[in-house]
């Protein structure tokens, strides 16, 4: 499949799922438009684009870049790891704490996908960790996690 | 009359050391944004908006909007000496400008850069200045319907201004639907949220625009190099000849009216407005085949051009509450985070918020205009900043800054979710921006036309009857449809070409 007949495909979903759930709210009148209107409409309207876009990529395929799936499965690594590695800072922020966080995130960040030697990133870690920590919990008096220890 | 003494005032205002210091640093961190490619100016302000939060709105938006102009003063440097376009404005300084560095001329196309940029964004302030109360007294005569009419008009103007009409209309109404999530203003029912009450005033702005430009970006270029050689400018060369500072002349002031009136336009204003200028700049030119190979025209019209429209840019989103362009959009979000709402009664119930930022703006240029030329070597010398160190700053900020917002980690997994959702539509060439705008304009738009139906009891006539309604209504619909038959002609190639 093409970029365009992929986009085609992620509208159609979305208009789906929007029209799905907002035929479920009420209409109301035209007098008081309620609130399943507009979202039932945009939903509509995006389905037909999703359509249009996957069935008119389908047609035009000739000629156009259809998309290299293994340089595309290449390519999606060092994105899939900066995700998965933030998911595993936002689901930990709370328990382990701002400080202890971020310097972890930062040194797997810095070590895995910026591919510095391990020591160069405990101390670039511990640097930028404490550094933000300082900035933004003192400085700026943002109210960071704690974490469940309440050391500092 | 009373323009001059608001003014004044204003002046009073962004004289004060507090507002003078974030002013600089404004300036400041949008040079630096505009020499570092792949931070926008858009990427450059939403990572400050946390760093706002404890200021007086005056401060906010003067800091905020100094980063928006700093960014175009600082995009030209690295396409004059590098080749390296700093943000997209200064693309098409690539051409003309480093023939110019590579001739040994460099100093004079920097120089000639920052004045033309100074007098292009100092003349569009003066428009500013005159021109948004105007709009403002304007807008406090409009009602639902002619928001709804300003609103759709802006949306499909965005669309057509877009890379592909049929990539970006339908971004534009994923970006409304989304800003469909939450509670209903008007019958209070939650809408999308799945009982999850942190959905129930919506996905956060902030998280949906930090995690769209700033994480999505970073995920699209991790692992980029760039070729970082640097040319080398002594401060003696900076000055230009006779010769190129009368052909500069004409550029800067044809620049400075055309992206004046570009920067009206939805969409990346400043983008259109530096093309513009160079095609015009050629078509009038005695020699155009010269171009291209290093004509100081080609550097002086666009460069003013860009920094003219920052200024224009900003009228319609101060004078009726319409942001027409990402950076704008993203400033209006820190604003609604102050409590300030721009629009038509902006100048009346926050005169300090307004006239204090206009006055600001004339500041930062000059600012601008003495920080950038002498310390151009320091600047050039960021770009040298591996991204391999400087992506997870990025991250971290965005992360604790959208933190910062409500304090809830559900916005962490917003803004994560909406970073991968810009990863993927910037690989698949679609642009997110027009999304954004969307999330922002939708719910106004939506509420217009529901105020406009409940006021005439159900009649469309509403949007008839008033003459400017109809007239936007209807220059909306023909614009719509011109562009879907210019679409779906067979063998048409794109407007880009």
């Amino acid at each position: 499949m093409n970029k365009e007949g992929t986009l085609g495909l992620i509208f159609l979903c979305t208009g789906i799922y929007g029209l799905v759930l907002s035929i479920q709210l009420s209409m109301g009148t035209w007098k008081e438009p309620g609130p399943g209107g507009f979202p039932a409409c945009l939903s509509f309207l995006l389905c037909i684009c999703g359509v249009l876009g996957f069935v008119g990529a389908r047609g035009k395929s000739k000629g156009k870049p259809r998309i290299d799936r293994r340089l595309a499965s290449r390519n999606l690594a060092p994105p899939l790891k900066i995700v998965m590695v933030t998911l595993g800072f936002i689901l930990s922020l709370d328990k382990a704490g701002y400080l202890v966080a971020s310097t972890l995130y930062m040194f797997v960040l810095l070590f895995w996908i910026s591919r510095y030697k391990w020591w160069l990133s405990i101390l670039l870690a511990l640097g930028l960790g404490t550094a933000s920590w300082y900035f933004f919990g003192k400085v700026l008096a943002v109210q960071l996690p704690k974490g469940v220890w309440n050391l500092y | 009359m009373d323009v001059l003494s608001d003014c004044l005032n204003g002046f009073r205002i962004a004289l004060s050391l507090n507002n003078l210091y974030l002013c600089f640093i404004g300036c400041l961190w949008g040079s630096i944004v505009g020499v570092l490619p792949g931070i926008g100016p858009t990427a450059g302000i939403t990572l400050l908006i946390p760093v706002t939060f404890g200021l007086h709105p005056t401060g906010a938006i003067i800091m905020l909007a100094g980063i928006y102009y700093g960014a175009m003063y600082g995009g030209s440097t690295t396409s004059i000496l590098m080749k390296i376009p700093g943000e997209a404005a200064s693309v098409v300084t690539c051409i003309d400008g480093y023939q110019m560095t590579l001739k040994g001329r460099g100093g004079a196309a920097l120089f000639i850069s920052a004045w033309g940029s100074w007098i292009g964004g100092t003349l569009s302030i003066v428009g500013l200045m005159f021109l948004t109360p105007v709009l403002a007294d304007f807008g406090t005569n409009f009602g639902p319907p002619e928001m709804f009419g300003i609103y759709l008009m802006a949306l499909i103007l965005l669309g057509s201004l877009g890379r592909e009409f049929f990539k970006t209309m339908p971004m534009i109404i994923m970006g409304m639907l989304i800003g469909t999530v939450g509670v209903d203003a008007i019958s209070g029912v939650f809408r999308f949220t799945h009982g999850n009450k942190d959905l129930f005033d919506g996905f956060g702005l902030l998280p949906i625009a930090m995690g769209s430009l700033g994480i999505g970006e970073i995920l699209s270029t991790t692992g980029e190099s760039m070729v970082t050689i640097v040319h080398k400018i002594k401060f003696r060369e900076l000055l230009p000849t006779r010769e190129e500072l009368r052909a500069s002349v004409g550029p800067i002031f044809r620049g400075s009216g055309l992206g004046f009136i570009i920067g009206f336009l939805p969409g990346a204003a400043h983008v259109f407005s530096s093309f513009a200028s160079y095609v015009l700049e050629k078509r009038l030119a005695k020699r155009p085949k010269e171009f291209g190979t290093g004509r100081i025209e080609g550097v002086a019209g666009p460069e003013t051009a860009n920094n003219a429209a920052t200024g224009s840019a900003m009228i319609p989103f101060l004078g009726l509450g319409v942001p027409t362009g990402t950076a704008t959009a993203v400033i209006m979000i820190a604003l609604l985070i102050h409590g300030v709402q721009p629009g038509p009664l902006l100048i009346s119930e926050h005169p300090d918020v307004f006239w204090g930022f206009v006055a600001s703006m004339y500041i930062g240029n000059l600012i601008l205009l003495i920080l950038n030329l002498p310390l151009v070597g320091i600047f050039v010398n960021l770009i040298r900043i591996p991204s391999r160190i400087l992506f997870p700053i990025i991250i971290l900020i965005c992360l604790v800054g959208t933190y910062s917002i409500n304090f809830n980690t559900f916005d962490l997994f917003v803004l994560l979710g909406f970073g991968v959702f810009g990863y993927v539509f910037k690989k698949l060439e679609c642009d997110i921006a027009p999304l954004i705008l969307a999330v922002l304009i939708g719910p106004p738009l939506e509420m217009a036309f529901r105020q406009s139906l409940m006021r005439s009891a159900g009649s469309f006539s509403i949007f008839f009857e008033k003459p400017i309604a109809l007239v936007l209504i209807i220059s909306s619909g023909l614009l719509l449809a011109w562009n879907i038959f210019r679409g779906l002609r067979p063998g048409k190639a794109s407007w880009e070409k």
